[in-house]
C-alpha cells in the first residue's frame, strides 16, 4: 500500500530520504542492520581513542584521486569525481583545522598515469581552488597505482624522518595498469616508512589489501556518500607514530604580530614574502608577522619562511593539537528509563527520548547521543566542565 | 687529425666530397672524410654538432645530375646551420654503403644529441614559462651581482626534486591488458570500419608484439607508408580471430609462426609454483554440463570436432595475449631479487609467499590452507606517550613569583553588561549566517583582519606610484633569492659551505651597492618621504650580524 508510491518517487528521484530508515525497521530488511554496525563502530572508536600515545603531528600527506573511466559512474550523485571531489574539499579543511603544522599534496591518475594536481604546501586555499577546477576533467583510461605512488614517494622521501609520511588513495577502478612490479615499490614504501591507506569505491581488491597491510595504512571499501564522508574523516587524526620513527626536537618561530602606523617615527612598509609571486597580491602594508631569524614578513601564519627555513607558527595553533594528546574521555553510557522523563539533556536542551544517555565523569551531566557525537568529534570538552570552571 | 685510440666503427671507400676522392669514417665520438691518398682528415664533425637525421633529408629525394645518372648522397646539417654533402660513388655498392652509414648515424646520433642540448633548452624553457625567473635572472645575472654559473647551479640543484613536468615525460607506462580491444573500431558509413590508433596503443603494440615491431621497421617507410602498413595489420589474418595462413602474401604470416613457437616454449618452461603443473593441464569432463560434455576420451586430439578446435584456437591466442603482456611488462630490465624470483610465479595465483616471505614450499601449502581475513587483526605496537608534568600543557608560563593582577573597571563593566544579556538570549537558528561567512566575519575582525586596520593603510599604496611598488618587488625577490642561499649555508659544517657562505655574504653586499642604493636615491630625489628600503635593509643587516657572529665564533675556535 504505501511501498507503491514509495517505489516510484525512489525510481523518479534518486536521493536519499532520512526519514525512510524507520520504515525499512518495521520490515526487517538489511538497512537498518548496517546502520547499526556503523554506529556500534563510531562508538568504539570514541571509546578506543588513544590517549597518552605518541602521534605523528607533523603530517605530509598526499592524497590521490582516481580520474579513470570508472569515475564516470553515477551511482554517487551527481557523478562519482564530482562528489569525491566535493567531499576531498571538506576533507582539506577539516584537515588544515585540526592539524595546523600539516601539508597536504594532491595527484591525479589517469590513462596509465599520474600526474601532480598542487603540491605538498600547508595552505588551504591553493588546494581548494585546484579541487574545483578540476571537476572539469575528462575520465578516460585506466588508473596506475604504480606511477601515482612512484610520484608521491619523490616529495615524501625528502622529508624529515620526525614527520609522518602518508599516502591516501581514492580508488574506483577495479584495476590497475602499471609499467613493472608492484610489489617491489611496496618494498620501497616500507624501507620509507610510508603509510599508505586506501578508500575503495567500488570492491575490495587484492592489491590494495596487500599495500596497505604491509604499510600499516587502512583500507576501506565505501557503501554511499556519507559513509565515504565518514571514512575520510578518519583521516584527519594524526596517526599513532611507528615505534621506528625517529624523534626529534624541531626549531619553530612565534613571531608577534606588529601593527604599526604612518604617524610612527619609523614606520616602514614592507612587502610580504609570501605573496611576491602574484601579480595581485603584493601589496605594501604596515604590520604583519616577521620572522625571528631572517626579519622577513608574512601576512599569516602559520607558514615555512621562504627566505631562511623556519617553520613559523603560533602558539595557538600548537595548542589546537592538544586535544588529540589529551582526548577527551568517553563518557558513560546509561539507559534513560532510570531518569525521570522531564530532564533535558544539558547541551541541546532536547527532550532525552533516545534509548541511552551518556553522564560526563567529572561533571555528572547528562547528554543526548547527538549531542555526545558532536562533543567527542567537534569540541573536545565538556561544555559543563568549562561553564563550572569559568563560574568558580 | 686521426688519433688511433678512436674507435673505428664503420670505413667507407670512395666517398666523394666537394668532387673530391676519398674515404668515410665513422668513429665513437664523430665522422671524418679524409681525401684519398692523404692520411689526414679535411673534415670531421662530432655527433653532437650535428643537428638533424641525415635520412630525412636526402633519401627519398635523390639529386639527379644533369647527365642523367642519379646520385646517391648524403648530407649532414650541423647545429650553426653548415650543411655537408658525401656523394657515394661507389659503382657497385653505393646504396649499400649510404644505407649502412644512414643507419649507423642514426643509432648513434640520438645518444649524443642528449648530452648537449638539453640542458640550454631547458635552461630557456624555464626562463619562458616563468617570468619571475626571468626578472629575476634579469636582476641577478646582467647586473652582475652574481654569475650566470651561480645562479643555474642554484637553482637547477632546488628545483630538481620539485619539477614534475619534467619527470612527467619520463613517465613508464604499463600495458593494459585490454589494449587491443579498446581499439573499438567504428563503421565509417560506406561498409568500412574506422579504427583509432593513439600514440599509446601502437607503443602497447609494439611491446607486447615485438614481432610486429620488427616488420614495422622494416617495412617502413621504404615499402609501406604507416597508414598502409596498419591498415594491412588489421586486415591480416594475425589479428582476426581465425589464423589460417593464407599463403606468403600477407607480411604477418611468419609472425603468426614466430608466435606459435613463443607459446610452446614458454609452456614447457613451466611456472615455478610447486604446487602447479602446467603440462598436465587439458579439458576433462565431470558430468554433463560441468566442462565440455563428449562420449569420446578427451586426450585424442583426432577426435575433436570443428567447433572445438576453433574454440581451442581462440583461448590459445587468449592465453599467448596475456603471456605476452605480462612478458612485456617484466622485460623492462627489472632484475627481482633472488628472493622472489625463486618463488615468484607467473601464474595467477600468485601469493603474498611469492615476495613476502621466505621461500619454502612448506610456507606455499601453509598459504592454501590457511586464510588471513579469518584470523584477528593485530594493529601495528603504537609507541606511549611519556609526558613528565603534563599539566603545564593546560596553561602558559606561570611567573616564579605570584602577583596581583587588577583590570581596569572599563572591562568589568563589559564582561557584566554581556553576562547580563546572554541571560535572555534566545537563538534564532533560522537567520544565522553559513559558517563559512561567520568564519570569515571573525577573521576580518580579529586583529590583523581586513577591517581592524588603521584607515591609513590604504593610503600608503596611493602615496607611492605604481612603478616604484613594482620595482622594490623586484627588488624583494631578488633579495629574497639570495639570503635564501644565504641562509641555507647554515649551519656551517663543510668547508664548501664556509666557501659559500662568505661568497654570498659578499654577494650580498654588492646586491646592496649596485641595486639598493641608487634606488634609494632616486625614490629620495621623486621627494617621496616614506622608508622604503628600510625592512629590505633590515634583512640585510641581520644577515650581516649572523655571519658577523658565524665569522667570530669560528675565529675562537681556531685560537
Amino acid at each position: 500500500m504505501d511501498e507503491e508510491p514509495e517505489r516510484a518517487k525512489r525510481w523518479e528521484g534518486g536521493y536519499e530520504r532520512t526519514w525512510e530508515v524507520l520504515k525499512e525497521d518495521e520490515s526487517g530488511s538489511l538497512k537498518a542492520t548496517v546502520e547499526e554496525i556503523l554506529f556500534q563502530s563510531k562508538r568504539k572508536r570514541v571509546i578506543e581513542s588513544h590517549g597518552q600515545v605518541r602521534l605523528g603531528m607533523m603530517r605530509h600527506l598526499h592524497v590521490v584521486v582516481d580520474c579513470s573511466r570508472s569515475m564516470e559512474d553515477q551511482d554517487l550523485k551527481p557523478n562519482r569525481l564530482t562528489s569525491s571531489l566535493k567531499l576531498i574539499e571538506t576533507f582539506v579543511e577539516e584537515y588544515f583545522d585540526q592539524n595546523p603544522i600539516s601539508q597536504l599534496g594532491i595527484i591525479t591518475t589517469k590513462n596509465k598515469r599520474a600526474e601532480k594536481l598542487t603540491d605538498l604546501a600547508g595552505n588551504p586555499k591553493k588546494h581548494i581552488v585546484a579541487l574545483k577546477k578540476a571537476v572539469g576533467t575528462v575520465c578516460v583510461g585506466e588508473p596506475s597505482l604504480y606511477n601515482s605512488l612512484n610520484l608521491a614517494i619523490q616529495t615524501l622521501k625528502h622529508m624529515p624522518g620526525h614527520t609522518s609520511r602518508e599516502i591516501l588513495i581514492i580508488l574506483s577502478s577495479l584495476t590497475t595498469c602499471d609499467p613493472a612490479n608492484i610489489s617491489e615499490l611496496i618494498k620501497t614504501l616500507k624501507s620509507l616508512k610510508v603509510r599508505v591507506s586506501i578508500i575503495g569505491l567500488s570492491a575490495e581488491v587484492r592489491v590494495c589489501t596487500v599495500l596497505t597491510r604491509e604499510t600499516g595504512g587502512s583500507y576501506h571499501v565505501i557503501l554511499d556518500e556519507s559513509h565515504f564522508k565518514e571514512l575520510l574523516m578518519l583521516h584527519v587524526k594524526p596517526p599513532p607514530a611507528s615505534s621506528s620513527s625517529e624523534c626529534s626536537l624541531i626549531r619553530m618561530g612565534f613571531p608577534q604580530h606588529t601593527v604599526a602606523s604612518l604617524t610612527d617615527q619609523d614606520a616602514k612598509p614592507s612587502f610580504s614574502m609570501s605573496h611576491l609571486d602574484s601579480s595581485s597580491g603584493a601589496v605594501l602594508s604596515l604590520g604583519g608577522y616577521f620572522c625571528p631569524q631572517c626579519h622577513a614578513k608574512y601576512t599569516e601564519l602559520p607558514v615555512e619562511c621562504k627566505v631562511c627555513g623556519l617553520t613559523l607558527v603560533s602558539a595557538p595553533h600548537l595548542a589546537r593539537s592538544f586535544h588529540h594528546l589529551f582526548p577527551l574521555q568517553a563518557f558513560a553510557e546509561s539507559p534513560a528509563q532510570e531518569l525521570h522523563a522531564d530532564r533535558c539533556c544539558q547541551a541541546c536542551q532536547g527532550e532525552l527520548k533516545e534509548t541511552s544517555i551518556f553522564t560526563c565523569p567529572s561533571c555528572c551531566c547528562v547528554f543526548c547521543l547527538e549531542c555526545d557525537l558532536f562533543i567527542h568529534d567537534s569540541l573536545h570538552c565538556c561544555p559543563c566542565c568549562i561553564h563550572n570552571q569559568t563560574n568558580s | 687529425m686521426a688519433s688511433l685510440s678512436e674507435e673505428v666503427l664503420l670505413v667507407l671507400k670512395k666517398v666523394r666530397q666537394r668532387k673530391q676522392d676519398g674515404t668515410l669514417y665513422l668513429m665513437a665520438e664523430r665522422i671524418a672524410w679524409g681525401p684519398e691518398g692523404k692520411d689526414r682528415f679535411t673534415v670531421s664533425h662530432l655527433y653532437a654538432d650535428i643537428r638533424s637525421c641525415p635520412s630525412c633529408v636526402l633519401c627519398t629525394g635523390q639529386k639527379i645530375s644533369p647527365d642523367g645518372k642519379s646520385k646517391i648522397q648524403l648530407q649532414l646539417v650541423l647545429h650553426t646551420g653548415e650543411s655537408t654533402t658525401f656523394h657515394f660513388s661507389n659503382d657497385s655498392s653505393a646504396l649499400k654503403d649510404r644505407d649502412a652509414a644512414k643507419e649507423l648515424l642514426q643509432q648513434l646520433l640520438p645518444k649524443f644529441k642528449k648530452k648537449a642540448n638539453k640542458e640550454l633548452e631547458e635552461k630557456n624553457r624555464m626562463l619562458q614559462e616563468d617570468p619571475v625567473l626571468f626578472q629575476l635572472y634579469k636582476d641577478l645575472v646582467v647586473s652582475q651581482v652574481i654569475s650566470a654559473d651561480e645562479f643555474w647551479a642554484n637553482r637547477l640543484g632546488d628545483t630538481n626534486h620539485a619539477d614534475s613536468s619534467l619527470s612527467n615525460n619520463k613517465q613508464e607506462v604499463g600495458i593494459s591488458g585490454a589494449f587491443l580491444a579498446d581499439i573499438r573500431p567504428q563503421t565509417d558509413g560506406c561498409n568500412g570500419l574506422r579504427y583509432n590508433l593513439t600514440a599509446d596503443i601502437i607503443e602497447s603494440i609494439f611491446r607486447t608484439y615485438p614481432t610486429v615491431k620488427q616488420k614495422y621497421c622494416e617495412n617502413v617507410p621504404h615499402n609501406l607508408t604507416e597508414k598502409e602498413f596498419w591498415t594491412r595489420f588489421f586486415q591480416s589474418h594475425y589479428f582476426h580471430r581465425d589464423r589460417i595462413n593464407t599463403g606468403t602474401q600477407d607480411i604477418f604470416s611468419e609472425c603468426a609462426k614466430q608466435d606459435d613457437q613463443g607459446l610452446r616454449s614458454m609452456v614447457v618452461q613451466g611456472v615455478k609454483n610447486p604446487l602447479v603443473d602446467l603440462l598436465s593441464l587439458e579439458d576433462k569432463t565431470l558430468d554433463e554440463g560441468y566442462g565440455v560434455c563428449t562420449t569420446f576420451p578427451s586426450t585424442s586430439n583426432s577426435n575433436r570436432t570443428v567447433k572445438e578446435s576453433s574454440n581451442s584456437a581462440i583461448i590459445k591466442r587468449f592465453n599467448h595475449h596475456s603471456a605476452m603482456v605480462l612478458a612485456a611488462g617484466s622485460r623492462k630490465g627489472e632484475t627481482p631479487a633472488d628472493q622472489a624470483s625463486e618463488t615468484s610465479s607467473t601464474d595467477g595465483n600468485s601469493r603474498d609467499s611469492d615476495f613476502f616471505q621466505p621461500p619454502v614450499k612448506k610456507v606455499k601449502l601453509q598459504e592454501a590452507i590457511e586464510y588471513e581475513d579469518l584470523q584477528t587483526e593485530n594493529r601495528p605496537k603504537t609507541v606511549a606517550l611519556n609526558l613528565k608534568k603534563s599539566d603545564r600543557y593546560a596553561h602558559g608560563p606561570v611567573p616564579l613569583q605570584s602577583q596581583q593582577y587588577t583590570t581596569s573597571q572599563d572591562i568589568i563593566n563589559s564582561v557584566n553588561y554581556i553576562r547580563h544579556e546572554m541571560v535572555n538570549y534566545k537563538p534564532n537558528l533560522t537567520q544565522v549566517l553559513s559558517n563559512t561567512t561567520a568564519s570569515s566575519a571573525i577573521a576580518a575582525l580579529s586583529s590583523g583582519g581586513i577591517l581592524m586596520q588603521a584607515a591609513t593603510q590604504q593610503a600608503i599604496n596611493q602615496m607611492v606610484p605604481s612603478e616604484v611598488q613594482g620595482e622594490l618587488r623586484h627588488l624583494y625577490a631578488a633579495a629574497g633569492e639570495l639570503l635564501r642561499h644565504f641562509w641555507s649555508c647554515f649551519p656551517v659544517n663543510t668547508p664548501f659551505l664556509e666557501e659559500k657562505v662568505t661568497k654570498m655574504k659578499s654577494n650580498l653586499e654588492r646586491f646592496q651597492m649596485t641595486k639598493l642604493c641608487p634606488f634609494q636615491e632616486k625614490i629620495q630625489r621623486q621627494y617621496l618621504s616614506t622608508n622604503l628600503t628600510g625592512h629590505l635593509e633590515e634583512m640585510l643587516q641581520t644577515a650581516y650580524s649572523k655571519f658577523h657572529v658565524w665569522q667570530t665564533r669560528r675565529m675562537l675556535r681556531k685560537t
